[in-house]
């Protein structure tokens, strides 16, 4: 294979980012403020920040995205193995670059994915023997090999996003960025992802710089992290200080576990899990545990929103017809909050769709007697006109605002709005006309409603969904986010391959696994602590337990002594 | 929702034979229902076409085709018959039309309209099966050397379409799914959106091409040429298509007038190039191996046909 530039890759940074500013055209301020940034060949940096804090146009400058392709003022210099960005293309800097966006459907542009992962090849002119060696070795490494033959649009998001990410490494480039890799992956293919990612990292040499917002899933993973705030780099160093920095400055960008360990008073902050368990297990008073003792859900009054009874729904993909759900039966009453989860592709989705009617079942009885509102993945999708008020008009669309709090929006245009208000007039827009009074219909359900989030804005979600349950309304929430989860859900259930393989509450599933499993849950390994605050708690009891009984056995010592 | 002329890789000769040569299979039988009148020869190449289509595999498309087909030719067949008032057999006399003047509804203009009908359903299922068995990644890799910015649009339409397609139905559902309170998302609107989202995803697409390096002038990989083992099979029913056709027509094979009255002929010469034309269909037939092999094969390497993602 050959390596474009490989004198430069050696003697330069992998990436060298030197007072950088840059104005998007039409925006009034900078995406980027003088930022300044050098990457090490083989280092593995994590870009943190909540939404629209920059880290997208960081990346796509490193690309030669910016400016070549989006226009805009740039001030400053980046330079990638030596090479200048500014200067040249990204189709220059494709040799030595390789860059995976947010959303994968635009990511590919060949009708198969064999020739999806070979073009970047043929392009640079390879030999058709190199090509095929390339393409079968990444295939090989992404574990997509059983995919090379396939149509690019038969496959679900994960698998584009596998696909976009080998079109990415099969040039082997010197440097690889990714703008939230796992946003649409289960945490099983998540995990997976980022550890192979780590693992290009050791063996190839290959640097990385990966913008995510769910920090618990690849801290462990990095050599370094770098904060952005308002397009300025506000923390760059190790995750350890990372941790330290977050915890004074911005606790939204804790993970699970950080948190756990600041509200018990625990040094060091712990980067992973396995770090914690570490730091754990040398403190007795954690080592000998005690259970907390687990509650039973309370059980529900409230009249069936949801019944689905032996439910089978068959969609074609391609030309063959397969069963997505295999008699799935479910029960949710009003007023619960239930996490809808699952591998991709083990028919979340195409549940809820069936219960908005957008797909048939074959076999099967689903009864809604209070109906639904369904927010599908993309808000984007309910907002056609060009003001709030024209979406929603009369009493009854602004009684829908009331729900989601936006009556103050009304002659704002949805495109001003930031992402939360969006998805939140989105669902204002599904349950419009659908509620008698200020009563909900009996099911509102969302479909991946957190892609793209930062931790506040899922915190927002969390507290509207807890508004809509207050209100007797059954919350389905599908979703790969087992953390949101473990925040708003009273209830998992949990399907694989079209079949409901667990349900129970809350604490009881997001504690009994690994993967679907929050963080903290993988740390303490105690049935029912799924959050760090109950964690908290329960190391709390711990402790003291453990101190009682020190000083029992003390005393005990004491008599012996003087008896 | 797939569309269902969308190119889907499978283990067939169609697919696995270059685009050339599967261009010049479907369009010999294209140009002979150009060329004929004949509804017997019309017939027989869409028979032909609908088997090569069923044989390839492309059942779907052959479906979708053939009733999008029948609908415009059911269509032409009523334009037709309220259009043209000739021909000895008057089956309805309808009076003064404003626009149209005197209507006379006769067998001929029936026979005629039909005829045109079916030339354009044969045509769609020789476009439909195109699309569904030729992978265009493979047409534009032929036709980058040639027109290098031609291919890169094209690429950008082709990549478009589906992504577009995915985008409409994405909106359409969500049109289903508001509440009955919310404004009304007429046509208009949705066609408003659906276009403002195709720029953007133009934008995302573009500089995915980009980033692949798709602008880049680095001399082109010399492979070997995409080529199959069945070209030949392809190439040979082609010329024997355009051949027959050929000497049918100076023979007198198209024998066939609408006005003023509908004669059809049937002399041996048409007979035969139609039975020629339906036994072309069969070109994507694969043979059955004379011996069975004696041992048990990977079905990815030993299957008769080439991989399909194309050079062979």
């Amino acid at each position: 294979m050959q390596f474009a530039g490989v004198t430069a890759v050696h003697a330069a940074p992998a990436l060298a980012i030197d007072g950088l500013t840059y104005r998007y055209p039409t925006a009034s301020r900078p995406a980027l403020d003088d930022v300044s940034l050098c990457l090490r060949p083989g280092e593995f940096a994590l870009l943190a920040g909540r939404s629209a804090c920059g880290k997208s146009t960081l990346l796509r400058a490193a690309c030669g995205l910016v400016p070549h392709f989006h226009g805009g003022e740039i001030e400053g210099a980046v330079e990638v193995t030596g090479i200048d960005a500014i200067a040249i293309g990204p189709g220059e800097l494709a040799a030595v670059v390789g860059y995976m966006a947010q959303d994968p459907e635009t990511q590919v542009v060949s009708t198969t994915v064999a020739a999806e992962i070979e073009l970047p090849l043929e392009m640079r002119g390879d030999a058709q023997a190199s090509r095929a060696r390339a393409v079968e070795e990444v295939a090989l490494a992404l574990a997509i090999p059983h995919l090379l033959d396939r149509a690019v649009d038969t496959l679900s998001g994960g698998e584009l996003q596998r696909v976009a990410l080998a079109a990415s490494l099969v040039t082997r480039p010197s440097l690889i960025l990714l703008d939230e890799p796992t946003s649409q992956l289960d945490p099983v293919a998540g995990d997976e992802l980022i550890w192979l990612l780590r693992r290009l990292n050791e063996e190839w040499g290959v640097t990385i710089l990966l913008a995510e917002h769910r920090l618990e899933r690849c801290l462990a993973a990095a050599d370094r992290v770098v904060a952005m705030e308002s397009g300025s780099i506000a923390f760059d160093g190790p995750p350890r200080s990372f941790l330290a920095w977050a915890q004074q400055n911005d606790q939204a960008l804790e993970t699970p576990a950080a948190r756990l360990f600041s509200l018990c008073g625990i040094e060091p902050l712990p980067v992973g899990v396995r770090d914690a368990r570490r730091t754990l297990a040398t403190d007795p008073s954690f080592r000998d545990g005690v259970l907390q003792e687990k509650g039973t859900p309370p059980r529900r009054q409230d009249p069936p929103a949801l019944t689905a009874r032996a439910l089978w729904v068959e969609l074609a993909r391609g030309e063959t017809p397969r069963d997505v759900l295999k008699g799935v039966d479910l029960k949710l009453h009003g007023g619960e909050r239930v996490a809808l989860m699952g591998r991709n592709g083990a028919g979340k989705s195409t549940l809820l769709r069936a219960a908005a009617g957008l797909v048939d079942p074959v076999h099967g009885k689903l009864d809604l007697p209070g109906g639904i509102a369904l927010l599908t993945q993309n808000p984007g999708d309910y907002l056609v006109r060009e003001r709030v008020g024209d979406e929603l008009p009369g009493e009854a669309g602004l009684a829908a605002l009331r729900v989601v709090g936006l009556e103050h929006a009304v002659d704002a245009d949805p495109r001003d709005l930031s992402g939360g208000e969006r998805q939140r007039l989105a669902l204002a827009i599904a349950l419009a006309g659908r509620m008698e009074g200020n009563e909900l219909p009996g099911l509102v359900a969302l479909d991946e409603p957190t892609r793209g989030m930062d931790r506040a804005r899922k915190q927002d979600l969390v507290d509207l969904i807890g508004n809509l349950a207050d209100r007797s309304a059954a919350v389905l929430v599908a979703t790969h986010d087992v953390e949101f989860a473990a925040g708003f859900a009273e209830r998992v259930v949990l399907l694989g391959d079209g079949v409901v393989i667990a349900d129970g509450p809350a604490p009881e599933v997001l504690s009994g696994g690994w993967y679907f499993a929050t963080e903290v849950a993988r740390v303490l390994d105690i049935p029912g602590v799924i959050t760090p605050e109950q964690a908290a708690e329960t190391l709390r009891l711990n402790a003291d337990f453990a101190l009682s009984r020190a000083m029992r056995d003390k005393r005990r010592s004491q008599r012996r002594e003087e008896g | 929702m797939r569309s269902p002329f969308a190119y889907m890789p499978r283990p067939g000769l169609l697919q696995a034979a270059s685009p050339g040569a599967a261009v010049a299979y479907l369009g010999s039988l294209t140009v002979v229902a150009f060329l004929y009148s004949s509804p017997i020869v019309l017939i027989a190449t869409g028979v032909a076409l609908v088997l090569a289509g069923r044989i390839a595999g492309a059942r779907a498309a052959v479906r979708a085709a053939l009733w999008m087909g029948f609908t415009l030719a059911l269509l032409i067949v009523v334009v037709n018959a309220l259009v043209v008032s000739r021909g000895d057999t008057v089956l309805a006399r309808l009076g003064e039309w404003p626009l149209f003047g005197q209507v006379d509804i006769t067998a001929e203009a029936i026979a005629a309209g039909a005829v045109l009908g079916l030339r354009a359903a044969v045509v769609m299922v020789a476009f439909a099966v195109y699309s569904a068995c030729v992978d265009p990644d493979r047409v534009l890799r032929a036709l980058r050397p040639l027109a290098g910015r031609s291919a890169l649009t094209a690429t950008l339409v082709s990549r478009l379409v589906p992504v577009a397609a995915a985008d409409a139905a994405r909106l359409r559902d969500a049109a289903r799914l508001r509440g009955p309170a919310a404004a009304p998302v007429g046509r208009a609107p949705l066609a408003r959106r659906l276009l403002a989202g195709s720029l953007d995803r133009a934008v995302d697409v573009a500089a995915t091409l980009e980033l692949r390096g798709y602008s880049l002038d680095a001399p082109r990989a010399r492979g070997r040429r995409s080529r199959s083992r069945h070209d030949r099979r392809f190439y040979a029913t082609a010329a024997v298509v355009l051949a027959a056709a050929t000497a049918g027509k100076l023979l007198g094979a198209d024998a066939f007038a609408e006005y003023p009255a509908v004669e059809i002929g049937t002399s041996p010469q048409t007979l035969a190039l139609a039975a020629l034309l339906i036994l072309s269909g069969l070109a994507p037939l694969r043979r059955k191996p004379r011996r069975a092999p004696s041992f048990t094969a990977n079905p990815r390497t030993a299957s008769n046909s080439p991989p399909a993602r194309g050079i062979i």
